[in-house]
């Protein structure tokens, strides 16, 4: 999982750590949702190009 | 009035525009100090502008059912000599030079535009309680939230203010202000109305659209922004005898406020009753959708406003910039894969069209939260203001399939409730026609604040 205390540290300009704390927890549970989503994706699978 | 019984009126020499013009002027200095709905208002050039109307109309000049309206902008459109604000501070004074094309669209229809109305900043929340303009107030109960993004629109409507404000919707910011504050509000398909001028917030999930007191004047707002001429309009007695309506058998109902269920149930009765066949469904992952749609606009939003958030980071207010920090953590590669899952499940959603005509679902989970309440319950479970009211909404967004919002009816304590009714891609005369059988049926609209 990513760590996005460093990654928020890392950006330029860094977000500012007071901020980053409150992030933490929303971006974790997000992550963890999208993960598993993410990982039934094949090569075959090609981006939304708009309503069909 | 509505819409359509104001256009009977003044073809009928009983009003003229100036006349509801200026009773539109006085209802906004009268309600304006009470519920924080405009932003800007526009009465001398809707004053000129309405004249106009009326010597149009006099010289057999009829540029349809909008002709000499009034009605007001969401203050995200641009317009054109008129400021517009994006409920943001760092816009507060920013005047554009060209109108969007919604607003090109409504002065070619005729309308009479009277202001320009209060929004959570930059569209970017759903309870309108802005930091810059301050909190737009729910006509139903002041301590309450209009829901949002467009929540002076919506309380502006609800109000009796005017018959029609224009809306956005990118998770749900025209169905919320409609079902909390009983009015009707129509996400038409994705693309469909013209987003050129409007300031964007996520442009993949960005739509335009209408709120206005009924389903009618619904259609012909949907119209007219649009740029679409002699489009359907519901007729009396509108017929939905066969029609298939799907009642999700998952997700939708499952954590709900019991005044919510009862009343969406209701209306599904109230349905079956006016002929229509219930089907049951078993919908898509809508967890999944709504996981989607929040990595996309995290980036989008992020992407739109990051010299903002990098350079004017004091003058957000902290709700939104904790969301535009959100959105810079979002790998690229991930919005990408988003994107991906979203054609997957737009694919799988949409084979639900060839079994049922809508789909009924409730527009949000409760009524109205209190304004500055950041938790509530919900079926006996805390959640999270902003992520339970856009539960029911977010995934639409992502799907990009038109949704009207229509009150079902009220709470015992007098709070309204929406009906969401969803249909196939360009469907929105059906959804338009079963939302209008539903509102005669109910007669939810006839309820004042």
């Amino acid at each position: 999982m990513t760590d996005f205390k460093k990654t928020a540290a890392a950006l330029d300009p860094p977000i500012p750590e007071p901020d980053v704390e409150k992030l933490l927890p929303v971006m974790d549970a997000l992550e963890a949702a999208f993960r598993p989503l993410q990982a039934t994706l094949t090569p075959e699978d090609d981006v939304w190009t708009g309503v069909e | 009035m509505t819409i359509l019984e104001m256009a009977a009126a003044l073809r009928a020499k009983r009003i003229s525009s100036l006349e509801l013009t200026n009773e539109t002027l006085a209802a906004i200095a009268r309600e304006n100090p009470r519920l924080n709905a405009f932003i800007t208002v526009t009465a001398d050039l809707a004053r000129a502008r309405a004249s106009a109307m009326d010597a149009e109309l006099s010289h057999g000049i009829d540029r349809g059912p909008l002709h000499g309206i009034p009605f007001a902008h969401k203050d995200l459109v641009y317009t054109k000599g008129i400021r517009t604000t994006g409920g943001s501070k760092i816009y507060e004074n920013f005047v554009p030079d060209h109108d969007a094309d919604i607003a090109i669209n409504l002065e070619k229809a005729g309308g009479v535009l009277v202001g320009k109305t209060g929004l959570h900043e930059f569209a970017y929340g759903i309870t309108s309680n802005n930091p810059h303009f301050g909190a737009v107030r729910n006509p139903w109960d002041i301590d309450r939230i209009p829901g949002g993004s467009s929540g002076g629109s919506g309380a502006a409507v609800a109000a009796g203010i005017l018959p029609f404000a224009t809306g956005t919707d990118t998770g749900g910011s025209i169905r919320i202000p409609a079902s909390f504050c009983g009015v009707t509000g129509l996400k038409p398909t994705f693309g469909l109305i013209s987003k050129r001028g409007v300031m964007p917030l996520g442009w993949t999930m960005d739509h335009m659209g209408p709120i206005t007191k009924t389903v009618r004047d619904a259609a012909v707002s949907f119209h007219a922004m649009s740029g679409i001429t002699g489009g359907y309009v519901p007729p009396k007695n509108v017929d939905i005898h066969g029609l298939r309506i799907g009642l999700p058998v998952n997700y939708y109902f499952d954590k709900l406020d019991l005044e919510v269920a009862e009343s969406v149930r209701t209306a599904v009765q109230t349905a079956a009753a006016l002929g229509a066949r219930i089907v049951d469904i078993k919908v898509p992952d809508i967890d999944a959708l709504n996981v989607v749609g929040r990595v996309l606009l995290l980036a989008e939003a992020t992407s739109v406003h990051r010299d903002n958030l990098l350079n004017r980071r004091a003058d957000i207010g902290a709700d939104v910039v904790t969301l535009l920090d959100q959105g810079r953590l979002i790998r690229g590669s991930d919005y990408v894969d988003a994107q991906r899952l979203r054609r997957i499940y737009i694919r799988e959603f949409s084979k639900l069209w060839a079994s049922v005509d809508c789909i009924f679902t409730p527009t949000t989970p409760t009524p109205a939260p209190k304004i500055g309440q950041m938790t509530m319950k919900v079926g006996g479970v805390d959640e999270d203001v902003r992520l339970a009211t856009t539960r029911l909404m977010r995934a639409i967004n992502v799907l990009g399939i038109p949704a009207l919002s229509i009150p079902s009816g009220f709470t015992k304590s007098g709070l309204p409730i929406g009906l969401q009714i969803l249909g196939a891609p360009r469907a929105e005369d059906m959804i338009l026609r079963i939302g209008a059988a539903i509102e005669d049926a109910t007669g939810a609209i006839s309820r004042k604040p």
